[in-house]
């Protein structure tokens, strides 16, 4: 546990957060690997904006602590932020009199950029801003503001890039461009949290979703493998499970219903049922609909 | 430091309510020269363009100084809230005390700024009635506005100076304590009141004849009694420091 804590870009313990006696976070701990997309869902009032502030540092929490590369963020480690690229708000704020180039610019001279013309040029680029670049922010669609925003959040290459809803307000080019990014961030190493309802969008690419409801973190979704998973509708169904989960190749096995869920090499899963006597009716591919358990978890929460 | 205050202090020349307080301090002098009840006010018919810059003074003293630099200074940490650009700011690598000390710095600033505008327009609107010297007084002087006898230009503009100089000094402390109140509030409005009704509440605190001498609003005048200067300049430095320091411990574990 230490050695992953340790090698966590973000690590979150106990963070518990409270306005007056209402509880708004309540002990969420999770951790981020480098390169790993982590997604935050819950409805609206579960805490993810809350918590989002409290990683990125603007809000304090009343217990627990964030670390970032190992600094407590909110102990004079301020200094830490200059590996955090974040956008907090949809969409982005930015100083309406300056153009976007401007913008950045100054947001570059606060993270310590050296030189960051060409970086700039970089990220105005890969967020197709290149056109409007020297226009005042304020003549910018809501679109373009919103990519501006994910151009400031990677434009000093950060370690940990932290997102609340991305694609808020973006059009379906500018969706897929964002998922592009995110994607290409994570496989530079990256450690992205970001906050989301669209969880159809971003299960191709999530490695893991956390579940917030009522303030607490009330499950987390490991994606990996996560689609695939096999039906199996047998007769018995309980006891196949019983046999299944005795199993060494098989990595995971739940009862849905009358369906049988499991994870390991179908075959060898289908003969072993078959030796124990168990028809088989049905096999099926278990496509895992993120959305789907999301509200079958939010409903029982 | 001093860029990052520089920054600051253009994004402030930016805020709506900066631009209407210079506007106004321009525009007042212009109009108090050619106010046909000023015999009637103030009891003076002007005689040279260096009293001028004295009336200006004591009417916008008054009040609408200390209103314009209570709104600016709330604007300048407000109008970052209102606009969003407050959070992408604090999520860069800076220390929350430089951001407000800078802040802090140019609501300081502002004042100095207001009075020299102020000072400009007012020598602008004496140009018609001469700014050689002259037998009177500029009202900011000794002798008030009759003097005590033949006042010379280079005279007249240095007891000018001297009196915006502390007049300006003067106005600090209520931009501190605005800027006080837009850490604690979030808000420009709410700050601004608070900052003005805190002045009209000293105002009245002269009923207790104990309290006087350590209230900020009885060195409002300063640059009318020269005499309480050490006192004065000393407890407006302490109020501006106080204000100041609590809005940067205020800010230092502020939720954005």
């Amino acid at each position: 546990m230490l050695d992953e804590q340790s090698e966590a870009n973000l690590l979150l313990e106990n963070v518990g957060k409270s306005y007056g006696r209402k509880p708004v976070l309540e002990r969420v701990s999770f951790q981020i690997a480098p390169g790993e997309v982590y997604a935050l869902a819950g409805p609206n009032g579960s805490g993810k904006t809350t918590l989002i502030r409290l990683v990125t540092g603007l809000a304090f929490p009343n217990s627990g602590r964030v670390l970032m590369l190992g600094e407590n963020i909110h102990e004079g480690g301020f200094a830490v932020r200059k590996h955090l690229g974040a956008v907090v708000e949809a969409p982005a704020a930015f100083y309406p009199y300056l153009s976007g180039r401007a913008n950045l610019e100054r947001l570059a001279w606060l993270s310590g950029l050296h030189s960051p013309a060409e970086r700039i040029r970089d990220v105005l680029f890969m967020l197709e801003l290149v056109a409007v670049a020297d226009q005042p922010v304020s003549a910018y669609s809501l679109g373009q503001r919103q990519r501006l925003g994910l151009a400031a959040a990677i434009l000093s290459k950060p370690k940990v890039l932290v997102l609340d809803e991305p694609t808020s307000g973006l059009d379906p080019d500018g969706i897929q461009k964002v998922h592009e990014i995110l994607k290409e961030q994570a496989a530079s190493g990256v450690s992205v949290l970001l906050s989301t309802h669209h969880l159809r969008e971003v299960s191709a690419y999530t490695d893991r979703v956390g579940i917030l409801g009522g303030g607490r973190l009330i499950d987390e979704v490991v994606m990996e493998g996560a689609s695939e998973r096999t039906r199996l509708r047998v007769s018995e169904p309980e006891r196949a499970l019983a046999v299944l989960q005795t199993l060494p190749f098989v990595e995971s096995a739940e009862l849905k219903g009358e369906v049988i869920v499991a994870q390991g090499p179908v075959s060898r899963m289908i003969k072993t049922l078959i030796e124990d006597g168990h028809e088989v009716y049905e096999v099926s591919a278990d496509y895992f609909d993120l959305y789907e358990y999301y509200r079958e978890r939010i409903k029982h929460a | 430091m001093l860029r990052f205050t520089g920054w600051e202090i253009v994004k402030m020349l930016h805020l709506r309510s900066v631009r209407l307080g210079l506007a106004a301090a321009f525009v007042l002098p212009i109009i108090w020269t050619l106010a046909p009840g000023l015999k009637k006010v103030y009891g003076l018919v002007l005689v040279s363009g260096w009293q001028v810059p004295s009336l200006a003074l004591l009417a916008g003293m008054e009040f609408l100084y200390p209103f314009l630099i209570a709104m600016a200074a709330a604007e300048v940490l407000g109008a970052e809230v209102s606009m969003g650009t407050l959070k992408p700011l604090l999520l860069r690598p800076l220390s929350r005390t430089r951001f407000i000390g800078a802040k802090l710095l140019a609501a300081l600033f502002y004042p100095l700024l207001v009075l020299a505008v102020s000072l400009a327009a007012s020598l602008l609107a004496g140009l018609p009635h001469g700014l050689g010297g002259f037998f009177g007084g500029t009202g900011l002087g000794a002798g008030g506005f009759a003097g005590v006898g033949f006042l010379t230009a280079g005279g007249a503009l240095a007891e000018t100076v001297k009196a915006y100089l502390l007049a300006a000094l003067t106005l600090m402390p209520i931009a501190a304590l605005s800027l006080m109140f837009a850490v604690w509030f979030s808000n420009t409005t709410a700050a601004a009141l608070g900052a003005i009704a805190t002045v009209l509440l000293m105002r009245l605190l002269v009923a207790f004849p104990a309290l006087e001498p350590l209230l900020l609003t009885s060195y409002l005048n300063l640059y009318l009694h020269p005499k309480d200067l050490a006192m004065g300049l000393s407890l407006l430095f302490i109020y501006t420091l106080g204000f100041g320091l609590l809005a940067v411990m205020l800010f230092e574990r502020k939720d954005v």
